[in-house]
């Protein structure tokens, strides 16, 4: 029952949110291309001093071929091990002299590589980023320590940790063909075999001018970074590049399971459906939007369905999670991902997850819950400003993705035009078994001494 | 080190100037209401703003055997509240903040408790949002289904935490190094299980009152609507209450022999989890400044610290290491750590263990602490740069009792720090026969059952 308060708050917040938009300023973003095919994106904002610098390559694990699995990463890391003029650690040192904060992201789709800085140095990190773009040298003795490093990065992110050892074996089950099915870290002895030589043909390959896009956000004029990027990153040569077969993921044909055994306390389930992604052109298609709204209907907040049913009311589960993201450039999963409550088994928990989409796909979504979460999308649309670098990586991940800049506020409106039907309609035709791979993590006694543990 | 030589060479570094058209923006310190202290700093240019409070109401209070009271009795605001017009359902309360396109969340942590309101400035929404917190803060339900249920899903996160070798680190060392000090208590299934509904009342009417409280507010309002906020949010509260009993100090980490100091746990991950640390400081302190210098070039400063240098750069061993201080309102401590596969964690310990000893022993290098403050004064506005790092500053400054001008003469005090303060200070405070160790996994290995 809810009470007046309520009925009132929903009149008179649920009716206004458009005008929350129109009352902000509108971001000046500019586009630039160089003749050597590097494409520049500047979005100014002036709230305070300071700048985020992205290059971006269309480069990731996806591009990568089967027995080198892993190297973009691996090269992620050798990108910092020195270049012509700059000799190893000197990248970093460098950066942190004049204040920067520093890092780089493998993903399957692209490499980034980035620093934050106050303006005035901004110069300084941009001539350092352009040189490794053509000048990166490093040697076997460096490689040999640094894959190294990347192996026991994969201990601590992957061979430790169950739920990623889960979803690992997930993707490998749910794609037959796609480069998807392949972890971004790359498998152990892929690693244990990778070769210097691999990291340099790597390099070779997709470090281009023509294969990379630059990002800049913050207190900058857009003129004056335009010949600052041409003056460094304006002599860099294009070459061809690799052809990118399209390797496109058979229709799946019925339901697939796997189960992994690891060292956990609780059983965890993951349920993942093949499903469209948006694909660059065709921005008006419907169903990758109702495909992000269902998300959210099922767990965009507190007392969103599943963790509303599932957590609260049933308590089968402990934890629940939905992931999408219709932005990509490889084929996407809906994704449900859950924590087994304790004496609950696998079977009660997709029971209960298969009877909340059933009720769903017969029933549909309220008006009500559809508006709240545009209203959601809609304050998060303010919220993401106050952060500069998170404006650059929303460009950045867009424009990796086939998109433009210019594409991500159309996103926005076709997000609020999509109806309770088209949601409904998403969930009926997609979340079904045919396209189902189910992962299933099944918890073995780690050998620790748990009693001393205790107070 | 060498090649920071060649980076002076070439000039590319300016110590210590910003010249920038942007001046810090003024913390404004309003009137204290209902005992509470209150700070805003004006920021236009988003329609939006974010509230904190924090409150003196830390797990460190947790009673004996309850540990994780704290944490229950600040989520489950969350979830039921008494209004003024009857009882709203952690389900409704979920829908109202989700339609009013705010986010409301709070938490108990060592020392305090904080809850953050990010809100559109809208007068209606933000009101909203505001009387809901209040309601949150004043008035929390307290249901006994659901406190079951919350603490069957943290013994549940419990057990399978304690299945990892990274928490089974964390809660052995902080066992170690505060002892028997509250803050080295943490929740077991058994304490867990004894939290009850009048322990929930009794911590909420307790600690959850107007002079154990600071309100700190960043962005798109004025003045007097900032008061006004503060006003909603703290009507219903109390403005005192009983006399609480202050903590016992926290004594300096004794020195002891290794056997004494260290501690191996077998567990069967393919890498070992190694800690290493002692008490510190709190963050008033006035070596605050020599300390974060020193530990930028130990273990702080990214790619560039001696121990990512030692331990990474030139061995391959970790993926990650790292030192840090972490000074509270009271004393806080220094910790180190990485984590490598288990047949070199010997090896990686005594490498960790040799670059900090060293650096106590000997101090930074006159070319180090130049780069350190190069870094740390070039990448001030980095620390200020948005809504959300600015509302961390204040509420830093507001909950350390630190002065009002903190950020105004930062890199000032930065660019102070001599060479003999850094290894003065790193002397006084660390000393490596009095550090804990914690190795997770490494030799001992458990022979297969």
């Amino acid at each position: 029952m809810r009470s007046n308060l309520l009925r009132i708050s929903f009149i008179l917040f649920l009716f206004a949110p458009l005008s929350w938009a129109a009352s902000t300023q509108p971001v000046d973003t500019h586009e630039f291309k160089l003749s050597n095919g590097l494409k520049l994106i500047v979005r100014e904002d002036h709230r305070a001093p300071t700048v985020a610098h992205m290059v971006w390559y269309r480069a990731g694990s996806m591009d990568e071929t089967n027995g080198r699995t892993g190297v973009a990463h691996v090269l992620e890391h050798m990108m910092f091990k020195g270049t012509h003029q700059v000799k190893t650690g000197e990248f970093s040192r460098l950066v942190a002299a004049v204040g920067g904060r520093e890092n780089a992201f493998t993903s399957r789709d692209y490499t980034a590589y980035f620093q934050q800085i106050e303006k005035s140095k901004l110069e300084d990190v941009i001539k350092l980023e352009a040189d490794r773009m053509s000048n990166l040298d490093f040697d076997d003795a460096e490689f040999a320590k640094e894959i190294q490093v990347i192996m026991e990065e994969r201990r601590l992110r992957t061979e430790d940790n169950p739920s990623s050892l889960l979803n690992e074996s997930l993707m490998a089950t749910a794609f037959m063909s796609s480069p998807y099915r392949h972890p971004v870290i790359g498998w152990m002895n892929d690693l244990v075999n990778m070769k210097a030589a691999d990291a340099r043909d790597w390099y070779r390959s997709w470090y281009a001018p023509n294969n990379a896009t630059v990002v800049i956000s913050g207190d900058v004029d857009p003129q004056q970074i335009y010949k600052l990027i041409q003056k460094y990153y304006g002599p860099a040569v294009a070459h061809e590049l690799p052809v990118r077969k399209p390797q496109v993921e058979p229709p799946q044909k019925g339901l697939k399971q796997v189960q992994v055994k690891a060292a956990a306390d609780n059983a965890q389930l993951s349920m993942a459906w093949k499903v469209p992604r948006l694909e660059p052109g065709k921005l008006d298609d419907p169903e990758p939007y109702a495909l992000e709204l269902l998300t959210a209907v099922l767990d965009g907040y507190d007392n969103a369905r599943l963790n509303r049913v599932l957590v609260k009311q049933e308590k089968v589960v402990n934890d629940i999670g939905v992931g999408y993201d219709m932005v990509s450039r490889g084929p996407e999963l809906f994704l449900i991902g859950a924590t087994l409550a304790k004496g609950k088994t696998i079977d009660q928990a997709q029971a209960s997850i298969r009877k909340a989409l059933e009720e769903l796909k017969q029933k549909g979504v309220l008006e009500s819950e559809l508006k709240r979460i545009k209203v959601r999308i809609l304050s998060e649309q303010i919220y993401k400003r106050d952060s500069i670098f998170g404006q650059a990586m929303e460009i950045g991940t867009n424009e990796m993705a086939g998109f433009s800049w210019k594409d991500i506020d159309y996103m926005l409106e076709k997000m609020q035009s999509i109806t309770p039907a088209q949601v409904q309609a998403v969930a009926k035709k997609y979340l079904v078994d045919e396209g189902l791979t189910i992962a299933v993590l099944d918890p073995q006694p780690r050998k620790v001494e748990v009693a001393k543990e205790g107070k | 080190m060498h090649t920071l030589q060649k980076v002076f060479a070439t000039g590319l570094l300016s110590l210590g100037l910003i010249h920038s058209a942007h001046a810090i923006l003024p913390i404004e310190k309003l009137d204290p209401y209902k005992g509470a202290k209150v700070y805003l700093v004006q920021t236009k240019t988003l329609p939006m703003v974010d509230i904190e409070i924090s409150i003196d109401a830390g797990d460190r209070y947790d009673p004996s055997g309850k540990s994780g009271l704290a944490d229950m009795t600040a989520a489950l605001m969350s979830y039921g509240v008494r209004g003024d017009k009857g009882i709203l359902t952690e389900a409704q309360m979920a829908d109202e903040i989700a339609d009013l396109g705010a986010n409301i969340g709070i938490s108990a942590g060592g020392e305090r408790a904080v809850m953050r309101i990010r809100s559109l400035s809208r007068k209606d929404l933000r009101d909203r949002a505001v009387q809901l917190a209040a309601t949150m803060l004043s008035s929390p339900l307290y249901d006994a289904k659901i406190l079951e249920r919350e603490k069957q899903r943290s013994i549940t996160n419990l057990l399978e935490a304690q299945t990892k070798p990274e928490f089974t680190l964390e809660r052995r060392f902080k066992k170690m190094v505060y002892g028997n000090n509250p803050l080295g208590d943490s929740p077991t299934v058994k304490s867990v299980g004894a939290v009850n509904v009048a322990d929930l009342q009794q911590f909420h009417k307790t600690f959850y009152r107007g002079d154990r409280m600071i309100v700190s507010i960043v962005g798109d309002v004025s003045r007097s609507q900032a008061e006004e906020i503060v006003q909603g949010l703290l009507q219903k509260i109390p403005a005192s209450g009983a006399a609480i009993a202050p903590l016992p100090p926290l004594p300096r980490s004794p020195v002891e022999p290794f056997s004494e100091r260290e501690i191996q746990i077998p567990f069967d991950s393919q890498q070992a989890h190694i800690a290493m640390g002692m008490t510190a400081i709190p963050r008033n302190n006035p070596d605050f400044f020599p300390l974060l210098v020193g530990n930028y070039i130990l273990g702080g400063g990214g790619f560039v610290s001696r121990l990512m240098s030692e331990v990474r750069e030139n061995r391959g061993l970790a993926y990650s290491v790292f030192s840090y201080f972490a000074p509270g309102k009271d004393t806080g401590i220094f910790q180190a750590g990485l984590q490598t596969k288990n047949e070199q964690a010997a090896i990686a310990l005594e490498v960790m263990s040799s670059t900090i000893a060293n650096f106590i022993a000997q101090g930074p290098s006159p070319s180090e602490l130049m780069a350190a403050k190069s870094n740390l004064v070039n990448g001030f506005p980095l620390r200020i740069d948005n809504n959300r790092k600015l509302l961390d500053n204040v509420s830093s400054i507001a909950w350390n009792e630190l002065p009002i001008d903190t950020l105004d003469v930062w890199t000032k005090q930065v660019e102070a720090v001599t060479l003999e303060q850094v290894k003065t200070a790193f002397q006084k405070y660390l000393a490596m026969d009095r550090m804990k160790i914690v190795v997770v996994g490494a030799q001992n290995k458990v022979a297969p059952q």
